[in-house]
């Protein structure tokens, strides 16, 4: 074989013009993107900032500039204890959380406590289901009147009065706390898992038995993992509006988010205190998430090695049944008895606390999710296929735009990668009722308002990242060479996106866009906000039957939303494995 | 190909300057490479190596200079000419393989044809060819992921050259390999640039590879050219200490060239704890009476000897012995200077024997400090 | 009675089985290396005495205190042993300091503060860390983890330290400065050390003794020299070092000297060629003849002299290694690897001529 002219389509004799450099395919798509997602994250920002110094006048008409509105945030009695309520939840959610989440990612990763392999997936599951079903779920299962517990209670004992009550702060504190519990367990067994083995073993032929190995080197090596678990927690129930506002509000416990709702819609609706409130909660929240990214992140001593490590596992003799007991004891909690109650209750033409079974209908099934029966309530029922719509457009763009920035962020360099990388954080950092609140001043006035491409912007504008992040994990994984080898093969910036890059992430792509896929169908706190007549989602749907009709009615709305995210995590499991989801 | 303007250099890099931020990481090199053969860029990370093979790649722009293929110009800043990569009909291969494993073996290998529309009867043919050429026959329809490390640098190499490229160009491609597997493929990468006869650039910070592989070495620090010249003559006949230092082992003391004769031969003086010394050398380029320069030799011309040997010889004591099957590695105290001594293992030197140090004059030399 | 002694070691994984029943006894003082490829079962047997893997069978002792014994249902956990480990990686705690890493042994021991920190400077000093003692470890290259590895498994005064591939994710120049600190370290502290590796050249710089191992069995117990100039079988051979390996037929001895006969090619008498005399081996039986590149001498033309030893041959290829030239010589249907210690042209397909002293080969049975 001998050196050959190339092929003739290959022209290697007309140089290319220094202006045409400016217009590849590259800069064209990655200016593009970054454009289209700093307009959609800077802009509500900014109105939301501005519109906080806007008072409106006693009319209710007019505005001038002014800092009336803060000075209402810590004048205002209501306001004041909201916060304080708020501060409550969050740090008790957050211990919560952490104590059930690091023990089962010790019992799973690190002890032969049987059947782990098994229970792990449903560890998991929480992670995937809305939390103000589950407060719906507990507040059947436990309010002092209604509930069914405290009616077995009552008559398998003969005890007067109840012995569980979550209508109150604690009870906002268990059901957040076992279902933010993922969030540090993924955390934590992601950590736990990546750490090299020898480094147990070190400290074992040192000298150091178990349990001192387990404290001094094990557990320390750990907590950047676990602070970074418990911040997340931390400001996700800080933004969390559908646990609060079911097992809050109705009992006189006001939390930030329950706040800007009622200053956001109804009768004493101001969207300039709304957007003052707004952005004293997206300033604490912004400010722990900007803590966990730059202080504690970059800290973990178990980053990704992409080395498989067999982990060391101790034997806990008898204690593995307590181990499993315990495990189990948070399945049922968390997953199994808030399904059942649903169920029982959805069962009932109304609901007072008792079993009835010659009772059993499905007329609350006929009105509340059969969208095609003529009993059908369509404030609820809407819902349905907006929100399946909302989901499978709003995971498609939302991944486009991931795979693009992801692209920008690890295979530029310069000013643009970093900045880009700043502006993902920022919708992470702002609970999704916040950036509702700036999304609605912003277009209020637009025609996108009052249909479902407001709420889709809200959705991609809050999630994209989530989806950024599981593709980002993959291309750092996946060498450069692999996409300039391409180049070097004759291919185009486009070809080798297309051919290469693309396929390469595929398994990032598709976990990422399970993930948006499950996160916009329950979306509640955006939704709410953000919803017209016409355009209720799912989970606005559970929120008109909870406020305005009863609960069984509630109860089948919910249970259906369940059972859907539930098949998404079959489908995400099969599909991502188990390591996908570690952030 | 147009080839006259050429003067028989087929790639020609003309004053190449690239900087990364403040550091200038290529300072203004030059270097031609005649048509098949094949040129290594050696040096210690950092010293450009890379940066230069990514530019002629076109996967770095450069600041300033020229980049010429057979008389194609692919990078002018003057001409304000800056090829795209996938334009300039290049084979590479890289450190990492950068196998594509979402393909089979065949669809990397037949990729570069694809893209450039080949029809697929003739994408099979050549795929075959080549499969054969690099010695991956058992491979054929295994995913890429099943590919060890020599296997997956085959594949890399028969991407890189199936669509008969104007230009190879390697970036480190053996240092994931284990030792021995490195020294099989160093040979047989050689035997397949020899038998295509595709014009090559070679980039790594190994040594014995340049040595073994090249038929020109240019030795590279901090952004320029320290050498150029065959394996032999760069291994024999160091420009200067840094050369002599990096490729192999030296030992190396300063000292002043006392005299020369016209027959390229000349005396050093070296001083050493008190004790002075007239050594016959070979003169290195570029010295004369009276200049400071460094002696160099190799440790396998050097002899520690139990008898006190005839010419000049240095008395020292033996303080390190290190057993290598095929050689001993000794270390002989003279004065405060540590001689390195490649021994035959049957000479059984002992630590703490006290021998004679004598060299080697025909190979000994002094070179530019 | 030896310091360390292995007896029937056995260790399965599943249906694989690492290590198949090795005995072995290491003197107080010694430095054995364990040496083979991987998947040979040497980490194996050294995790077996660090209390890491439990053995399915065998015993192990070290001055006579059983550690782990499968008859007799003992197993000591490792913490329990006394021994010092060294991870191939290096395992330094990341959120410790320097000082605290090494010091941990120590504290474990409930070691008193101020003779904690006595000996705890004193073995940074040993491995020449001194002046990092409050680093952390995150911040250290390679070389100091290394280091810091090293301190943490001497520091308490162990029996015995095991090395698994402790060199093996270091450069090639830091690697070979390491072997040579680490032999110096062994001697002044005079500690019994088992090192594992897979590099040859490794375990002949460090060794008093090393253990040649394959797929679970020991090949192979010799010190270096030995091991180098009389391997027991042709893995050893090839293993260690590069060798020619030739096969042919005994045809009989003559005092110390023994004559054999190789093949020349189809249609050409065999080459006689006189190589040292074995013990019992049959004339007529089939032996390989193992001869090292750098004992074979190449001339371009036919020697004067040549010796009872002459082949003759063709290049077939030459590659320059700077203080070797290598050749590939084709003699009948062998291909035989000179090396060279001076640069000359050769090109392929010319003639050559081959010698060798009779006592430089060696006769291999299997």
């Amino acid at each position: 074989m001998t050196t050959e002219a190339a092929p003739p389509e290959f022209d290697l004799h007309t140089p290319q013009k220094w202006w045409q450099g400016l217009f590849t395919q590259e800069r064209i798509a990655t200016t593009f993107v970054s454009l289209v997602v700093a307009i959609a994250v800077i802009l509500p920002l900014i109105t939301l900032v501005v519109s906080s110094f806007l008072v409106l006048d006693d009319l209710g008409f007019d505005t001038e500039w002014g800092l009336e509105n803060y000075r209402e945030l810590f004048g205002d009695r209501l306001i004041r204890k909201a916060f304080v309520n708020t501060l409550m939840i969050s740090s008790g959610t957050t211990i919560l959380a952490t104590f059930l989440g690091v023990s089962l990612a010790w019992i799973n990763a690190r002890t032969n406590c049987p059947w782990r392999e098994s229970l792990e997936p449903f560890n998991l599951i929480p992670f995937f289901m809305s939390p103000f079903v589950g407060a719906i779920a507990w507040h059947n299962l436990a309010s002092p009147k209604v509930g069914l517990l405290n009616n077995l209670a009552r008559s398998l004992f003969g005890i007067e009065g109840h012995i569980l009550n979550v209508d109150n702060i604690y009870g906002i504190i268990w059901v957040t706390g076992i279902f933010f519990t993922p969030l540090v367990y993924l955390f934590v067994i992601g950590s736990l898992r990546r750490m090299d083995p020898s480094l147990e073993d070190s400290a074992r032929t040192t000298g150091a038995g178990l349990i001192t190995t387990t404290m001094r080197i094990t557990l320390p090596l750990v907590t950047p993992a676990i602070l970074s678990g418990a911040i997340i927690v931390f400001v996700t129930s800080a933004g969390e509006f559908g646990v609060p506002f079911k097992l809050g509000t109705p009992y006189g416990v006001e939390t930030l988010t329950t706040q800007i709702f009622t200053k956001a819609v109804g009768d004493d609706a101001n969207h300039y205190l709304g957007a003052a409130i707004s952005m004293s909660l997206g300033i604490i929240t912004g400010l722990f998430i900007w803590i966990q990214r730059r202080v504690i992140a970059p800290r973990e001593y178990t980053t990704v090695t992409g080395k498989g490590f067999r982990p060391n596992i101790i034997d806990l003799g008898k204690w593995k049944w307590a181990a499993l007991g315990f495990n189990l004891f948070y399945i049922f909690v968390a997953v199994f008895i808030p399904l059942i109650c649903l169920f029982i209750v959805s069962l009932h033409p109304v609901w007072e606390g008792r079993i009835i079974v010659e009772d059993f209908t499905i007329i609350n099934y006929q009105k509340a999710v059969f969208w095609w029966s003529p009993e059908a309530i369509e404030s609820a029922t809407n819902g349905i296929g907006n929100s399946i719509f909302l989901a499978l457009t709003g995971a498609t763009i939302a991944m486009f735009l991931a795979i693009i920035v992801s692209y920008m962020i690890h295979r530029t360099k310069g000013m643009g990668s970093r900045l880009l990388d700043y502006l993902c954080l920022i919708p992470i950092g702002f609970p999704g009722i916040v950036l509702a609140m700036g999304v609605l001043i912003t277009y209020i006035q637009t025609p996108i308002y009052a249909t479902l491409w407001i709420l889709m912007l809200g959705y991609i504008t809050r999630f994209f990242p989530y989806g950024q992040r599981n593709i980002s994990s993959i291309m750092m994984a996946v060498s450069e060479e692999l996409d300039q080898s391409s180049r070097m093969a004759g291919a185009t910036w486009m070809t080798t996106l297309w051919r290469i890059t693309i396929p390469l992430l595929k398994p990032g792509i598709f976990a990422g866009w399970i993930l948006l896929f499950v996160i916009f169908l329950r979306e509640l706190s955006i939704s709410i906000i953000l919803y017209t007549a016409g355009t209720e989602t799912l989970s606005v749907g559970v929120y008109y039957l909870s406020n305005f009709e009863n609960e069984p009615m509630t109860a089948a709305l919910s249970l259906a939303q369940s059972l859907l995210l539930l098949a998404c995590v079959v489908v995400f499991r099969r599909i991502a494995g188990r390591e996908a989801l570690t952030a | 190909m147009n080839q006259s303007e050429t003067n028989g250099q087929y790639l020609e890099i003309n004053n190449l300057v690239k900087y990364f931020g403040d550091d200038r990481a290529v300072d203004g090199i030059s270097f031609s490479v005649p048509e098949g053969k094949f040129l290594t860029l050696l040096g210690p990370s950092g010293c450009g190596k890379t940066t230069t093979l990514m530019c002629i790649a076109g996967l770095l722009k450069p600041d300033s200079g020229e980049i010429t293929v057979g008389g194609a110009s692919f990078t002018s800043t003057e001409k304000k000419i800056f090829l795209a990569p996938e334009k300039r009909d290049i084979g590479m291969v890289f450190q990492s393989y950068a196998i594509w494993p979402h393909m089979t073996v065949e669809k990397n290998i037949s990729y570069p044809l694809e893209i450039r529309k080949i029809n697929a009867s003739e994408i099979d043919d050549r795929v075959m060819e080549i499969i054969r050429l690099v010695g991956l026959e058992d491979m054929v329809g295994k995913d890429a992921t099943q590919l060890s490390g020599g296997q997956q640098q085959r594949t890399a190499l028969a991407r890189a050259i199936v669509c008969r490229p104007s230009l190879l160009l390697f970036d480190e491609p053996l240092s994931n390999l284990d030792l021995k597997l490195r020294e099989r493929m160093r040979i047989e990468l050689k035997r397949i640039q020899h038998e295509i006869g595709i014009t090559s650039v070679y980039v790594t910070h190994d040594q014995a590879e340049a040595l073994v592989m090249s038929d020109e070495i240019i030795v590279m620090s901090k952004g320029h050219i320290e050498q150029t010249g065959g394996p032999h003559a760069i291994y024999a006949r160091p420009a200067n200490r840094y050369v002599s230092n990096f490729i192999g082992i030296a030992n190396l003391i300063a000292g002043k060239i006392a005299r020369t004769t016209d027959s390229g031969r000349a005396e050093i003086e070296v001083v050493q704890g008190g004790e002075r010394l007239i050594l016959p050398c070979l003169l290195g380029e570029g010295l004369k009476t009276g200049d400071d320069a460094f002696l160099s030799v190799r440790p396998e011309n050097v002899h520690a000897v139990r008898e006190r040997p005839e010419g000049p010889s240095m008395e020292g004591e033996v303080i390190q012995t290190v057993f290598l099957g095929n050689h001993l590695d000794c270390r002989v105290r003279w004065q405060d200077f540590e001689w390195k001594v490649q021994a035959h293992p049957r000479e059984r030197l002992r630590e703490g024997e006290s021998v004679f140090v004598r060299l080697d004059a025909d190979h000994t030399l002094a070179v530019q400090p | 009675m030896p310091f360390v002694e292995i007896e029937r070691l056995v260790k399965r994984f599943g249906e694989e089985v690492a290590v198949a029943g090795i005995d072995l006894n290491i003197e107080k003082g010694e430095f054995v290396t364990l040496l083979g490829p991987s998947g040979c079962g040497k980490t194996t047997t050294l995790r077996c005495i660090a209390g890491l893997e439990r053995p399915d069978a065998g015993e192990i002792r070290i001055e006579g205190e059983v550690l782990a014994s499968a008859d007799k249902d003992i197993y000591l956990s490792p913490e329990d042993r006394n021994l010092g480990m060294v991870f191939q990686s290096y395992a330094v705690w990341p959120h410790m300091t320097v000082f605290n890493n090494v010091a941990f042994g120590l504290k474990i021991r409930g070691v008193g503060a101020g003779e904690t920190k006595e000996k705890t400077d004193k073995a940074l000093k040993l491995v020449g860390l001194a002046e990092v003692t409050d680093r952390y470890a995150t911040k250290l290259s390679g070389g100091q983890r290394q280091r810091v590895a090293l301190a943490r498994a001497i520091v308490y005064g162990p029996r015995v330290v095991l090395f698994d591939e402790p060199l093996s994710n270091l450069d090639a120049k830091l690697r070979e400065q390491m072997r040579i600190e680490i032999v110096r370290l062994q001697r002044e502290v005079g500690i019994t050390t088992i090192y594992v590796t897979h590099d040859q050249a490794e375990a002949l710089v460090m060794s008093d003794r090393i253990v040649i191992m394959d797929k679970g069995v020991i090949q192979q117990i010799g010190d270096p020299e030995t091991i180098y100039a009389r391997p027991a079988n042709a893995f050893v051979a090839n293993f260690i070092g590069t060798a020619n390996l030739m096969e042919g037929k005994f045809l009989g001895r003559e005092g110390e000297l023994a004559d054999m006969e190789i093949s020349a090619g189809e249609g050409r008498p065999p080459i006689r060629l006189k190589v040292p005399g074995t013990e019992g081996v049959a004339e007529g039986q089939r032996v390989i003849l193992s001869l090292r590149p750098e004992d074979v001498s190449l001339h371009l033309e036919s020697p004067a002299a040549p010796g009872p030893n002459l082949l003759e041959g063709e290049i077939i290829d030459t590659i320059y290694q700077g203080n070797f030239l290598d050749c590939q010589v084709r003699v009948g249907p062998h291909e035989v690897g000179v090396q060279m210690d001076h640069f000359e042209q050769l090109a392929s397909g010319q003639k050559v001529y081959l010698t060798f002293e009779p006592d430089h080969g060696l006769l291999l049975t299997e």
